[in-house]
C-alpha cells in the first residue's frame, strides 16, 4: 500500500512522527465553528477518558482555513476530568490540528483525517461535525465500541429529528440507498461515523477526491463505499442531533446535486451490486432508543408550492427531456388549483428519482443542469410530504417515510428495465475481509 | 483567289483550331478535375455520413438541442446527411474553383484566387455561428434553472434574452470576418445593446421603483429576516 499520496504539512507529518501509532483516532472536521468545537473536543475527550482509558487516541481536527478562534479553541481547550468522576486517565489524548489540501469541503477535510489514521495505523476511527450541540460523550463509545469489540467496520448514526429535519435524507437519500443496496441504513448521510482502519485506507483508495464527494457528497460515499466493499455494517443510537443553525438560505440545489450526484454516481459505479439486489434487510442497532424532545420547524409551505409550479412551467422542456413521458404527465395533471395545494404521491415521485437516475446515465444534459434542474421538483415532493404529515407524530410521519421506502423498493424492476446494460467491467470483489453483513437487531 | 481563301478563310480557321488544340489539354484537365472532384466529393460525404450514423452525432445532436432547432428552421433532414451533404458540396466547389483554374484564363484565374481567399473567412465565419450556437443553448439553460431555483418570476424572459445576446453576439462577429458591412454591424451592434441597456435601466428605474429600493435595503442593510423563509433543514 502506498503512503503519502494525500498531501500533509510538515508539521502535520512530524506530529505524526513523534506520536508514532494510535489504535484509536476521532476526525473533526472544521470551518469558523469556533461558537460549537470547544463543547464537541470536551465531549471527544471525556468520550475517550471514559470509555477507552487504556488506549493510545489521537483527535485531529482537519480544518479548511478558519479566520475565526477555531484552531486556538482546539489547542486550549482543558477537561477537569474530575468533575466526570475520571480519576484515572491512564493515556494522553494527542492533538494533531491541521489544514486540508484539495477542494474545499468537508470531503476533502476527510481526506487528510483518513490519512493520519492510515499513517498511525489506528484501529477504530470516528468523525463529528464540529458545529454540534447535542454531542455527548456517550456518542463516542457507540460509534467505536461496535469496531473495537464487535469487528464491525462501519457505525453509521441512527439520530431521532423532527419529521421535517433531513429532508434530502427522508425522501431520497434513504429510501433510494435502501431500495439500491438492501441495508436500512436509517441516516446515510448522518455526518458522524465510525470505521475501522482498514476502511479508511479503503477509502483513501478510491480516486474520488476531486469530484463532488470532496464536498456534500462524502457522507452518502462513504456509506454506499462502505456496503460495496463487504465492510460489516451497523448503527448506533445517538439521541438528537442539535447543530448550529445553519443559513436557510443557503443554496439548495447546489446541495441537493451534490448529494443525487453522488447518489447517481455510486449507482453506475455499483451496478452489479445493486441490480440484483431484492429487498431489504433491517441493520443491527446499538444503544438504548428512547424518547427526545426535538426542536420545532417552521415550514414555509407557500414558497416550495411556489417554486414548484413554476418549475412545472418554466423547466417544461428541460423535465420533458429528463421525466419519462408518462411521469410527466402524472406531474402535470395531479395538480390542483390552490396556492399550496401541492400533490406528488410516493409512486410518482420514485418514477421521478429512478428516471432522473436513468437521465442521469444516458447524459442527455450536462449533468449539472440535469440535477439542479430537479430542485422544484424535490421542493414540490418536500411540500407533499408536509402537506400530508401535518398533524402527525413524528412515529406516524415515521411510518410515512416507511411506505415510501417499501414503495421504492416495489418499484425497482422499473429503473433495473430502463438502465441500460452494464459497459464497464463488473465490479471489483469485496477488498475489505468480510463477506456478508449482520441481519438482526433492531431498526428504524 | 486562293490567297484570299487563304488569308480570310483558312488562316483564322486554322488559329482557330490551334487556339482550340492549345486549350484541349487544359480543358482536359478540367474535366478529369470536374469527374474526380464529383466523384471525392460523392465518397467522402457518403462515407463521413456514415461514420457520423455509427458514432452516434445524430443522438449527440438531439442532445445538444441541435434537432428541435433544426425542425424549428423547417430542416428535417437528419444532422448527419446534413454534415455529410455539406461536405459534398464544399469539395465539389473546391473542385469546380480548381478546373475553372486549370483553363488557365487570367479573369478566371482571378476570380478563382479571390474565391479561395474568401474560403477560410467563411470557415471561421461558419465555426463562429456554431460554437456562439451552442455556447448560447448551455449559457440560457444554465440561466433558467438558476432563475427558477432562485424563483425569479422572469425566469425564462432572462433565458432568453441570455440566448438571443450571445446569439446576436456571435450573428456580428460572423458578419465582421466575412467582411460584410463592418462598421454597420459594431455601430448597430453597439446602438442596439446601448439600447436595450438604457431601456432596461429607465423601466426598472419607473416601473419598479420600490422593487429597486427593497433589492437595495436588503443588500444595503442586510439580509432581513422575515416569516418568508423557513427553517427546513434538508440534509
Amino acid at each position: 500500500m502506498t503512503t503519502g499520496l494525500t498531501p500533509l504539512t510538515a508539521p502535520t507529518e512530524a506530529r505524526i512522527r513523534e506520536i508514532g501509532s494510535a489504535e484509536i483516532l476521532v476526525g473533526i472536521p472544521s470551518y469558523n465553528n469556533a461558537d460549537t468545537i470547544g463543547h464537541v473536543v470536551r465531549a471527544v475527550s471525556v468520550g475517550l477518558a471514559k470509555h477507552f482509558p487504556g488506549h493510545r487516541a489521537v483527535l485531529v481536527n482537519s480544518d479548511g482555513g478558519s479566520s475565526d478562534e477555531t484552531l486556538a479553541i482546539v489547542a486550549r481547550t482543558v477537561i477537569d476530568f474530575q468533575h466526570f468522576f475520571i480519576s484515572d486517565q491512564q493515556s494522553i489524548l494527542h492533538r494533531i490540528i491541521t489544514p486540508y489540501y484539495g477542494i474545499p469541503g468537508k470531503g476533502s477535510a476527510f481526506r487528510t483525517i483518513f490519512e493520519i489514521a492510515r499513517q498511525l495505523k489506528a484501529r477504530a476511527c470516528a468523525v463529528v461535525d464540529a458545529d454540534l450541540r447535542s454531542i455527548s460523550p456517550e456518542w463516542i463509545e457507540l460509534l467505536l465500541r461496535p469496531i473495537m469489540e464487535k469487528g464491525y467496520d462501519y457505525v453509521a448514526p441512527y439520530y431521532l429529528r423532527h419529521k421535517y429535519d433531513g429532508t434530502i435524507t427522508n425522501s431520497l437519500a434513504y429510501p433510494l440507498t435502501r431500495a439500491l443496496y438492501g441495508q436500512r441504513i436509517r441516516q446515510p448521510i448522518g455526518g458522524e461515523f465510525g470505521f475501522s482502519g482498514d476502511l479508511a485506507a479503503h477509502y483513501l483508495d478510491q480516486h474520488v477526491w476531486d469530484s463532488e464527494v470532496a464536498r456534500f457528497g462524502i457522507d452518502i460515499w462513504m456509506t454506499t463505499e462502505a456496503i460495496a466493499s463487504g465492510a460489516r455494517v451497523c448503527q448506533s443510537f445517538l439521541g438528537a442531533k442539535i447543530h448550529n443553525p445553519k443559513d436557510p438560505a443557503a443554496d439548495l440545489s447546489a446541495m441537493l446535486m451534490q448529494v443525487m450526484g453522488a447518489l447517481f454516481a455510486l449507482m453506475e459505479q455499483h451496478q452489479m451490486l445493486w441490480s440484483g439486489q431484492v429487498g431489504s434487510q433491517p441493520v443491527p442497532l446499538f444503544g438504548f432508543p428512547h424518547e427526545v424532545g426535538v426542536e420545532p420547524i417552521h415550514v414555509n409551505l407557500e414558497r416550495m408550492v411556489s417554486h414548484y409550479r413554476q418549475g412545472l412551467t418554466d423547466l417544461e422542456p428541460i423535465w420533458r427531456q429528463v421525466l419519462a413521458s408518462d411521469t410527466f404527465t402524472h406531474l402535470c395533471d395531479l395538480q390542483g388549483t390552490s396556492s399550496t395545494d401541492c400533490r406528488v404521491p410516493d409512486e410518482l415521485w420514485v418514477q421521478v428519482v429512478y428516471d432522473a437516475a436513468i437521465a442521469y446515465r444516458k447524459r442527455i444534459m450536462p449533468r449539472d443542469h440535469l440535477l439542479k434542474a430537479l430542485t422544484p421538483l424535490y421542493l414540490g415532493r418536500t411540500a407533499s410530504f408536509v402537506q400530508a404529515t401535518q398533524g402527525l407524530t413524528s412515529t406516524e410521519a415515521e411510518q410515512k417515510v416507511e411506505a415510501l421506502c417499501h414503495r421504492f423498493e416495489r418499484m425497482k424492476p422499473y429503473l433495473v428495465e430502463r438502465w441500460q446494460p452494464p459497459t464497464l467491467k463488473p465490479a471489483a470483489p469485496a477488498l475489505l475481509h468480510h463477506a456478508t453483513l449482520d441481519a438482526g437487531g433492531t431498526h428504524g | 483567289m486562293d490567297n484570299f481563301m487563304n488569308q480570310a478563310l483558312l488562316k483564322p480557321l486554322e488559329l482557330l483550331g490551334q487556339q482550340l488544340l492549345s486549350i484541349l489539354p487544359n480543358l482536359l484537365a478540367m474535366s478529369i478535375l470536374l469527374l474526380g472532384g464529383l466523384f471525392t466529393a460523392w465518397a467522402l460525404g457518403f462515407f463521413i455520413e456514415r461514420l457520423l450514423r455509427v458514432i452516434g452525432f445524430d443522438r449527440l445532436c438531439d442532445r445538444l438541442g441541435m434537432n428541435a432547432a433544426l425542425l424549428r428552421g423547417g430542416v428535417k433532414t437528419d444532422p448527419s446527411r446534413l454534415v455529410g451533404r455539406s461536405i459534398y458540396w464544399t469539395v465539389l466547389v473546391l473542385a469546380s474553383i480548381a478546373a475553372l483554374g486549370a483553363l488557365n484564363l487570367s479573369p478566371i484565374n482571378q476570380f478563382a484566387q479571390s474565391l479561395l481567399a474568401y474560403v477560410p473567412h467563411l470557415v471561421t465565419a461558419a465555426v463562429i455561428l456554431l460554437a456562439g450556437y451552442f455556447l448560447s443553448n448551455f449559457v440560457s439553460r444554465a440561466v433558467l434553472i438558476a432563475a427558477v431555483n432562485a424563483g425569479l418570476p422572469p425566469a425564462r424572459l432572462i433565458a432568453t434574452c441570455s440566448r438571443w445576446g450571445i446569439q446576436a453576439l456571435a450573428g456580428a462577429m460572423a458578419l465582421e470576418q466575412l467582411g460584410i458591412a463592418q462598421h454597420i454591424v459594431v455601430v448597430g451592434f453597439g446602438i442596439t445593446w446601448g439600447g436595450i441597456v438604457l431601456a432596461g435601466a429607465i423601466a426598472f428605474g419607473q416601473g419598479a421603483t420600490d422593487l429597486a429600493k427593497g433589492f437595495l435595503e436588503r443588500r444595503l442593510g442586510g439580509r432581513q429576516k422575515s416569516g418568508a423563509i423557513d427553517d427546513l433543514h434538508h440534509l
